[in-house]
């Protein structure tokens, strides 16, 4: 019997010591690095690893939040949604189907080639190129030919007025290196990428961890923070942990009824920002029903008590919207705006020929997605029902939620939220559509209305139009607008950081006092 | 002999291809993939081109007949997300998922073999009350929740141990006990059944009466002969951990199969859904196999049916 026992030892043991492989050895970075002597380390612990490390493929926030370290735009967007020039100097329209970038002179990318207008060609091609099935390419598919006017010129031919092209190259844009990813191959490049960015690739273990290193060539000057790693945490919980403990410094997402331990947790702080992230309760037209009729449309914006969702269902962490844009897009105007008042909206809906207490509706919400959004719809539900209408709320699983509202099969009104979004196009033809159900609110007039607007080349002229369909919109009831979501993020209180209305994590704009 | 152990091969065979066919039609219950893999603001022709792209317009039976042609080819398609081969994804996770299984299965025996021979031996005193106990609390306590109370009190409190993550000895800790905790629950009832059966046969009075010592008595004559319904177990529940860490590997961030195809259920990701329900079916049915086989040779009676 002994015998076995030390066999059977020696077996666990093996196994053990295989969990060591290479790779994994020396896995002392994260609060361990940080404890001794100067902090120069961050761990952040995010919710899911990238798809994939090439940049332009993939459109979800993970990726491109972690990628975006490694590469750069030619554009971004400053803290007040502005546009600021970052690897193009300037530009300019020289028609309405051509535009010009002037690059910027002397960047290096991390494998020594330099930047010019071959990188920008390469990958705006890699894009439009279908073989590479880009997630980008809709997006894209305006433009007709990049040319390299240039070492440090590029030139955007588009096959329609493409008034919106500088918002595509700031959101979706990142830079790659020609000549790397030709040699290595695609398979390879998204493994180990290289791009102009101020961190450099060192690591990826799926599901594990993404580790980069500062690139002192950096054109921005070195990083503060010379070692970076995303630390995939799917679950809050071992995230809140994992902070609580110092594994950790910094995370997004919040849950507002967390907000206090963080904050009377030791050596940690809460930073938040108005997201450009907006959650509403759309109201259905596509199908027959009383949603059809504006005045019960009207009923419902005056029926939903909004101020008091947020005060007791998110701790006051949102920002009330009320009309189809949040303050922070460009081109945003004040809107009238439904007060609540119970009364009135009973008194609608008798206009309207119903009634209320024999009104039944049904409300879609997805359960996580959004902060608190489920119980956001018990509590619209419970409101209604104030004035009578029986509300039945219904949880679905988000890709099934998503599924319904693309495939048109959602009830009366769902729960959802929109962005990033900055313009007013993105906001306003994404959800006010007959093509786009994501409100699921259509009217021909507005519909047309949109389709001039966008379509206008004049800037000042195109803020106006879509001034005029924000009053438009309000006017319509098209949607119960709710708030823009406030995010929060846990940060450890001697890391110097400002959370971006992007939701982006810029490892270079961070420091350790 | 070799009839029996073709006929239970072929058995792998049809529980694997069953595995396949009930999750391929379940997940399409779900709908299609498409919309979650394109910008929100993609247009209607992009997202039916890509659905196109990948064949979910065609009729659900032509895209079974079509996934089993190339699954038995050993291709299960490329990930929607990243790209790559589906079944080297899941592959490359199955060493991490070896690890936590195997060791959360020595550590069960380890603790609950001793704790049930323990519990059997002094029946009815305070240490089967305590064996019993623990049993019940074992199999009782949900992994979720027994995970995030480890983390809570060994991570969050003490900080002696990291909360998740793959990688060094140290982070194996947690999730092992965790993943343990149900099996030593599940060990320990059993082995303390089996041995009461035993300790109550003739030959264990006779030999207690010829004056054998009672720790060789009960190893040599009482648990070696109650070990054989225990392998069936382990073998059995060896199965069970491969297959059924989920939980334990999502809250403990454990790199492993599980947290793979649980996120990339939620992704719809079904290459690789399918691409793992694959391994684990057929390492659940080889496991099996390979049991029989064994239970076979040692019993010749079983053979013969």
């Amino acid at each position: 019997m002994r015998k076995y026992v030390v066999i059977l030892m020696a077996i666990g043991l093996l196994i053990v010591m295989s969990a060591c492989t290479e790779g994994t050895a020396g896995d002392d970075n994260g609060s361990a690095g940080n404890n001794g002597g100067e902090k120069d380390s961050l761990v952040i612990g995010f919710e899911a690893d990238a798809a994939t490390l090439i940049a332009n493929s993939d459109v979800n926030y993970t990726t491109d939040t972690q990628i975006r370290n490694i590469y750069d735009p030619l554009i971004e967007r400053g803290p007040d949604g502005g546009l600021v020039p970052v690897l193009a100097e300037d530009w300019e329209n020289i028609d309405e189907y051509t535009w010009r970038l002037t690059l910027k002179e002397g960047v290096e990318f991390h494998n020594g080639a330099e930047f010019n207008a071959e990188s920008v060609k390469f990958s705006i091609d890699y894009i439009l190129d279908e073989a590479n099935n880009s997630a980008y390419r809709s997006r894209w598919v305006n433009v007709e030919k990049v040319t390299a006017v240039s070492d440090y010129e590029v030139e955007i031919k588009t096959s329609e007025p493409f008034p919106s092209l500088l918002d595509r190259i700031t959101e979706d844009l990142l830079i790659m290196e020609p000549g790397y990813v030709q040699d290595v191959g695609l398979d390879q490049a998204a493994k180990e990428p290289v791009g102009t960015g101020p961190y450099k690739f060192v690591e990826w273990s799926r599901d594990n961890y993404l580790k980069l290193e500062a690139f002192d060539d950096h054109w921005r000057g070195e990083p503060s923070i010379k070692n970076v790693e995303f630390r995939y945490m799917p679950e809050f919980s071992s995230r809140m942990a994992a902070f609580l403990s110092g594994e950790i410094d910094l995370f997004k997402n919040v849950p507002v009824d967390s907000v206090e331990e963080i904050e009377n947790t030791e050596n940690a702080k809460i930073e938040q920002v108005d997201s450009s992230r907006i959650n509403y309760l759309a109201l259905n037209t596509f199908h027959d029903g009383p949603l059809q009729d504006v005045k019960v449309r009207q009923a419902i914006n005056y029926a939903v008590n909004v101020d008091e969702l947020l005060k007791t269902i998110l701790n006051g962490y949102g920002t009330k919207m009320t009309g189809p844009l949040a303050e922070i897009n460009s081109g945003y105007v004040e809107t009238d705006e439904y007060e609540y008042d119970p009364e009135k909206a009973v008194e609608l809906i008798e206009e309207a020929g119903y009634d209320p207490e024999s009104m039944n509706l049904s409300l879609d919400t997805p359960n996580g997605r959004y902060p608190m959004d489920s119980y956001v719809a018990q509590g619209i539900a419970a409101q209604l029902s104030e004035i009578g209408i029986e509300v039945d709320v219904q949880v679905n699983e988000w890709g099934n939620h998503l599924d319904r509202i693309q495939n048109r099969e959602m009830g009366d009104m769902f729960i959802l939220g929109w962005g990033p979004a900055f313009t007013p196009q993105s906001t306003i033809e994404n959800l006010f559509t007959e093509v786009a159900p994501y409100s699921s609110f259509y009217d021909p007039e507005i519909e047309q209305k949109i389709m001039e607007t966008n379509a206008i080349f004049n800037e000042e002229e195109r803020l106006q139009g879509y001034a005029e369909l924000q009053h438009e919109l309000v006017e319509q009831a098209a949607w119960v607008p709710l708030w823009q979501q406030a995010d929060l993020y846990a940060v450890r209180g001697d890391l110097n950081f400002t959370p971006r209305v992007d939701e982006k994590f810029q490892v270079y704009e961070m420091s350790w006092e | 002999m070799l009839d029996f152990v073709i006929k239970r091969f072929l058995q792998v065979i049809v529980v694997v291809f069953l595995a396949l066919t009930v999750v391929f039609f379940l997940i399409r219950l779900a709908g299609d993939p498409t919309t979650l893999f394109l910008p929100p603001d993609a247009p209607r022709e992009q997202i039916e081109e890509y659905r196109e792209l990948l064949g979910y317009n065609r009729p659900l039976y032509v895209q079974y007949g079509d996934f089993m042609y190339n699954a038995i080819q050993g291709d299960f398609g490329e990930s929607l997300r990243s790209q790559e081969d589906a079944l080297g994804i899941v592959l490359d996770r199955l060493p991490a998922t070896f690890q936590l299984a195997i060791t959360s299965l020595i550590l069960a025996l380890f603790i609950a073999i001793p704790l049930g021979v323990l519990s059997a031996y002094k029946r009815n005193t305070v240490f089967d009350r305590i064996g019993v106990g623990l049993t019940v609390v074992g199999q009782a306590v949900p992994s979720f929740w027994l995970g995030l109370i480890l983390i809570f009190l060994f991570a969050a409190q003490l900080q002696l141990l990291p909360s998740g993550g793959g990688g060094t000895p140290v982070h194996m800790i947690l999730p092992t006990l965790t993943l343990a905790a149900y099996s030593v629950a599940r060990f320990t009832r059993f082995t303390r059944s089996a041995m009461l059966d035993v300790l109550q046969k003739d030959y264990i009075r006779t030999a207690k009466a010829s004056g054998v010592p009672t720790m060789r008595l009960i190893m040599r004559y009482a648990l070696r002969n109650s070990l054989i319904p225990i392998i069936t177990l382990v073998a059995l529940d060896l199965g069970v951990l491969l297959g059924g860490a989920v939980i334990t590997e999502a809250v403990f961030s454990w790199p492993g199969v599980g947290r793979l195809l649980w996120q990339s259920l939620m992704n719809r990701d079904f290459p690789i859904v399918l691409a793992g329900v694959f391994i684990i079916a057929l390492i659940y049915a080889i496991i099996n196999f390979v049991a029989d086989i064994l239970y076979a040779y040692v019993n010749p009676q079983i053979r013969v049916k």
